[in-house]
């Protein structure tokens, strides 16, 4: 038989299979990509502006001039939610990548100095674990004033210790093996051990962890906006925009389209997140 | 092993206290004084009226104070008077508690009947379309945000297909049995009130409906990945090997393998549930603690939101211990320090 | 390699019996409604109950509990609905002022029982404004002017006030001065000792029934959930006609909706103008209107913050650049009028032509004008809070945020700022903020109580040094007891606080009320109770 008969179908049956593996998380990252996209062209893209009140014009349904319908102040709702997508994404960007970065960072040194250290971290952590995370981040909202700056803080007092923990837990898995007593009797201070030796054997699932609280920390916002904390009008947010069309049942396009868009981004986090989760496991790899 | 728990008891008590103490400085940093929210307003713009309300509920004593009568309160098992109803927390509680309760045990079954199977059956048929449609449909679960599912099922099943009935736990003019419980079902049934269990349960197949998606979500994802790796285990190829039956395999020997973390998931899941109602009871004019507590966090009624957190601490941290508990009798390392 | 499956987990009968299931569960429990004799003997209202904390007609003063105190109780005087300015006689036949100025003498009408079936007697009368008056609460405040209320006779009794410029008559009407019978409310509690705030215990079994002669009798609170009444035999105008009352809780406007469409619900009372229109058309349905005395408005304050706020003619500038009218049509449904100032549409001297003359209304020209008398013709900046809340289908958010467009186009900058209720009063009725939207509903429709609050309470909240002559002129018109001769001096009130330019009222709704056509009698009024259920019958 030729060399190509023998190959191709192999090669055929390795991209389905990689297909029937990956392609919910292409999907995913197709979909992130959109919103970024849009996100970013938003202004030179959009026929409307989203914050123009024309109250004459409220809640007309979707038609050719306004795709999504307009809201009860006669506002573009496509506008509104493709602006909507600037805030959720730069806040569920922000509080992440922050939470995960402080979070990770105490993790990982209470968990590699031991003692008392890790003892404290494990303490303060299940104290804010004690909270549901939404109860908690609308405390510290109402506390702080409705806006987006303070909802941002609230909900970065709830973030971290996830990571914190994962960290903690990754780096003990890591701690007691060879190499870092190979390191340490080498004469390897703890920050290089730590930071060039265990991390990188634990990124991993710290990354799986980013990117699926990445739609996490979307729909917690979304959630505070819709309770009425959150952003300050008229920014579009789109949690905001479900809890003005909450009452419109007949007007269903106010609340309906941001509910979507938030349904398709989170959806989209996860996807990806699950896609990079399966990648890292050896398991999957042997079949 | 003795002092180990004991320790793990302590702890938890600990949890419990710090909790409220930083609730209950939260709560003071809020700008508002629940004073004006409580009085009429003739009342709230006499000054004189004002220092005698917040003399009665205590507001102007020194918070360590404050704080301080909250605990002794809370040792003799008085949770406060809510400022925001007059009456006591407790009885608040007793109140809107069973109505949460009923609806997060019905969702967290819901959960478990329809999410272990699919979570089972995606592992063992790894890969095929039905594992496709079960992770895709646990995604959708848990990306949906909760308040926008509420909006879209009861628009859909109650508005336009009327499939289902409306918001709120019995039809308007049903007569709602006696309390005994505050159950619906459990009281129904034990009066044998047939219909109104009826009424009961169809309302609330919607609600638990949405309250479920993102556990539904949760126990899939998890029961499917603890089963392949369940599945992957040496003992599972032994078996196979051995020729026993594909059902015996996965039920008698990777099942119980996989269940303990799911079974620890639950209960947290299940924790959750109770205290993460807001939304579902909100948009279904549910008479539940969720809403209860939002709307008292919102009037800051201090003795409610205190209340609510002692609570809703001592459910998470007595579930985390019992989980820890379980690990440390499976596990004796854990013990070992 | 996927194996195959013999793994006994099929999933066909899985998600069949599931289907299944869930449909055995809905089927059939939506019971057959209109039909059965006991849903037509019931009255079925809904209504968001959600700030009732009190039945106990002396703690009322909520938005939702006095409709179903005024069905419980009956008090001396009455309002006719629709009609805000004759009041009418109730358990009281006539009225007259002694020659001595301060006491009111009251005729009472005989014959009249109580729920329980014991009659109405002078005693009663005079336990029932005595427990009020010691017990303290909210509505204790609007007769605070009361003296003492003393028993004449058997069918007499007097009511003496401190203060006889004040009125009395118009106020008493509210049904948190409805007649409680003294031997019910003793034998649970009550008291109208001087000591009654500490020792009055009958408020928790108010709470749950009712000692009043009135067309219904309250049997049941459950918080949030309903308030169940049944007819009352003894009424004195002629038993009503249902045998049940549901007062049912409901918080979303959609789902009242559904629910009467469904004939779950006979009345809906919180409605929002979007799904009013849906209900055009409807042959099973009425929409009524009913003219309200509430109203929404912004307060503008003279912030020591905010110099700009500080300049009169600047805050005459925002009232002539608001699109009041865009407001009223589009945000509102058209169902909503707008008064001059802080006397409602429907009361004596104010009416809609009268805000057409002196009132504000949308100039930009004239706005400008205003700014650079102002010595600010670029406009200037200030703060606007307001609470999340909804009233009448108008959201505070919505309104805001339509202010805030309206403003910018004569460079005035409005600076939004949601926050919650607590927070929001804190700041309103401590004198602290620069703007706020909010709310009037007043106790009874008696015009001294909405100038002598602008000239009082209010004017402390808005930092407004009221000048002597306003003053007099409230007092005048309050006492002023000529109907023609009281409109014309709250003519020039009216002007004063368009001059003065710190209140800017907005909506005053016409509560669209949804009301099934198996329902007559159902009479909508303004007086504050809503509804007078007591010809209310099923047809």
């Amino acid at each position: 038989m030729s060399a190509a008969a023998i190959l191709l179908p192999r090669i055929a049956s390795t991209r389905r299979r990689w297909l029937r593996r990956y392609g919910l998380a292409t999907l995913g990252g197709a979909i992130v990509l959109a919103w970024v996209l849009a996100a970013l062209l938003a202004p030179w893209v959009l026929p409307h502006d989203p914050t123009f009140v024309n109250v004459a014009n409220r809640l007309k349904p979707p038609s050719a001039t306004h795709w999504f319908g307009t809201d009860a102040l006669g506002r573009d709702v496509l506008a509104r939610v493709v602006y909507g997508a600037r805030v959720s994404l730069s806040v569920g960007m922000v509080v992440v990548l922050i939470g995960a970065l402080f979070g990770t960072l105490l993790g990982a040194i209470a968990a590699y100095a031991r003692g008392w250290a890790e003892e404290a971290l494990m303490r303060a952590t299940d104290l804010v674990f004690c909270f549901p995370p939404i109860i908690l981040a609308m405390a510290i909202a109402a506390a702080l004033g409705i806006g987006t700056v303070n909802t941002v803080i609230a909900m970065l007092v709830v973030w971290w210790p996830k990571f914190a923990r994962l960290a903690r837990s990754l780096v003990i898995t890591q701690r007691s093996l060879e190499y870092v007593e190979a390191a340490q009797s080498v004469g390897y201070g703890p920050a290089h051990i730590l930071l060039r030796q265990i991390m990188p054997n634990a990124v991993g699932p710290l990354i799986v962890l980013v990117t699926l609280d990445l739609g996490q920390a979307i729909l917690v916002f979304a959630g505070l906006s819709f309770l009425g904390l959150g952003v300050v009008p008229p920014t579009p947010e789109w949690g905001a925009m479900v809890a003005e069309g909450r009452e419109l049942v007949q007007q269903w396009w106010v609340a309906t389209f941001p509910g979507l868009a938030i349904l398709t981004v989170v959806m989209g986090f996860n996807f990806v997140g699950d896609g990079i989760r399966d990648w890292l496991d050896p398991h999957a790899r042997t079949r | 092993m003795i002092r180990y728990v004991i320790s793990r008891l302590v702890t938890a008590v600990v949890m419990v206290l710090l909790a409220t103490l930083v609730v209950f400085l939260i709560a003071n940093t809020v700008p508002g004084d629940p004073a004006m929210a409580a009085l009429g307003d003739m009342q709230a713009s006499d000054p004189v009226q004002v220092r005698e309300f917040r003399a009665k509920w205590g507001l102007d004593l020194p918070l360590w104070e404050q704080y301080w009568m909250f605990l002794q309160r809370l040792a003799q098992g008085d949770l406060g008077i809510s400022i925001a109803s007059r009456r006591p927390v407790l009885d608040d509680i007793i109140d809107y508690a069973p109505a949460t309760l009923e609806l997060a045990t019905i969702a967290f079954l819901l959960s478990l009947v329809i999410g272990l199977p699919l979570g089972i059956i995606a592992a063992v048929r790894r890969d095929s379309w039905i594992d496709h449609s079960a992770r895709f449909i646990s995604l959708v679960g848990v990306s949906a945000p909760t308040f926008w599912l509420a909006f879209i099922v009861l628009a859909i099943f109650y508005g336009w297909l009327d499939w289902a009935p409306g918001p709120g736990r019995l039809d308007p003019i049903a007569f709602p049995p006696e309390r005994i419980t505050g159950l619906l079902l459990i009281d129904t049934a034990l009066i044998g009130d047939w219909e109104t269990f009826h009424d009961a349960l169809a309302h609330l197949v919607l609600p638990s409906i949405v309250l479920a998606a993102s556990t539904l979500g949760l126990i899939t994802r998890t029961t499917r990945a603890a089963m392949l790796d369940a599945l992957n285990q040496d003992y599972v190829r032994v078996a196979r090997a051995k020729g026993l039956l594909a059902r015996v395999v996965v039920t008698g020997h990777a099942l119980p393998n996989a269940m303990l973390p799911v079974v620890t998931l639950g209960g947290l899941a299940y924790a959750n549930l109770l205290t993460g109602a807001v939304m579902t009871e909100t948009v279904f004019s549910w008479p539940g603690l969720g809403r209860y507590t939002f709307r008292s966090a919102v009037a800051v009624d201090f003795p409610a939101i205190m209340a609510i957190t002692a609570i809703v601490a001592a459910i998470f941290v007595l579930v985390n211990f019992l989980v820890d508990m379980s690990y440390a009798m499976l596990d004796p390392r854990v013990v070992k320090k | 390699m996927a194996h195959k499956d013999n793994s006994g987990f099929g999933r066909r009968p899985f998600v069949a019996s599931t289907a299944g299931l869930l449909g055995a569960i809905l089927a059939g429990a939506r019971p057959a409604n209109a039909q059965s004799a006991a849903r037509r003997g019931t009255l079925v209202i809904g209504l968001d109950i959600s700030d009732t904390l009190s039945l106990d007609p002396l703690r009322v003063f909520q938005y939702s509990n006095p409709l179903p105190t005024r069905a419980a109780y009956e008090g001396l005087v009455t309002y006719d609905p629709g009609d805000n300015i004759t009041i009418k006689p109730a358990l009281a036949t006539e009225w007259a002022y002694l020659p001595d100025g301060k006491t009111v003498r009251f005729k009472l009408r005989q014959g009249v029982k109580f729920a329980s079936g014991n009659p109405v007697t002078a005693e009663d009368v005079r336990f029932s404004f005595t427990r009020t008056l010691n017990v303290k609460d909210q509505p204790f405040q609007y007769i605070s002017h009361v003296d003492s209320v003393n028993v004449v006779d058997e069918g007499t009794i007097d009511i003496v006030l401190k203060d006889p410029t004040l009125p009395l008559i118009s106020i008493i009407a509210t049904p948190a001065f409805g007649i409680q019978e003294k031997a019910l409310v003793v034998a649970n509690g009550g008291t109208d000792a001087p000591d009654a705030k500490e020792k009055d215990k009958a408020t928790e079994w108010l709470n749950n029934n009712s000692a009043g002669a009135g067309p219904y009798r309250l049997t049941g609170w459950q918080r949030n959930q309903q308030i169940q009444m049944v007819r009352n035999t003894n009424y004195y105008r002629g038993a009503p006609g249902y045998d049940r009352v549901l007062i049912r809780h409901m918080s979303e406007s959609a789902a009242q909706l559904l629910a009467i469409q469904r004939g779950d619900l006979d009345v809906a009372f919180n409605l929002i103008p979007e799904q009013l229109a849906t209900l055009k058309g409807n042959p099973d349905i009425d929409v009524k209107g009913a003219i309200s005395l509430d109203f929404i408005y912004m307060a503008v304050a003279e912030a020591p913050t905010n110099p700009a706020l500080q300049n009169k003619f600047a805050r005459q500038a925002i009232g002539h650049a608001i699109d009041f009218d865009g407001i009223i049509k589009n945000l509102a449904g058209g169902h909503a009028v707008r008064p001059v100032s802080f006397l409602p549409v429907g009361v004596n001297g104010s009416t809609e032509a009268l805000t057409k003359e002196i009132g504000f209304n949308e100039n930009l020209a004239k706005a400008r004008e205003l700014l650079a008398k102002a010595g600010m013709p670029g406009g200037f900046k200030f703060q606007l809070a307001y609470g999340n809340a909804v009233i009448a289908g108008v959201s505070y958010q919505n309104l805001a945020q339509k202010i805030q467009a309206d403003l910018a186009r004569v460079g005035i900058t409005a600076e939004l700022a949601p926050m919650d209720q607590v927070n929001l009063r804190t700041m309103f009725l401590g004198g602290k903020a620069e703007a706020v939207l909010t709310f009037w509903n007043p106790p009874a429709p008696e015009n001294w109580l909405w100038s002598s609050a602008t000239i009082n309470r209010v004017a402390g909240r808005v930092q407004w040094k009221v000048p002597p002559e306003m003053r007099q002129l409230v007092a005048d018109a309050g006492a002023e007891r000529d109907l023609v001769k009281a409109a014309a001096l709250y003519k020039k009130y009216q002007e004063g606080m368009v001059d003065a330019a710190h209140h800017f009222v907005l909506v005053q709704p016409v509560y669209q009320v949804a009301v099934r056509k198996s329902v007559s009698g159902l009479n909508l009024t303004a007086a504050g109770w809503m509804a007078d259920l007591s010809a209310a019958k099923p047809i």
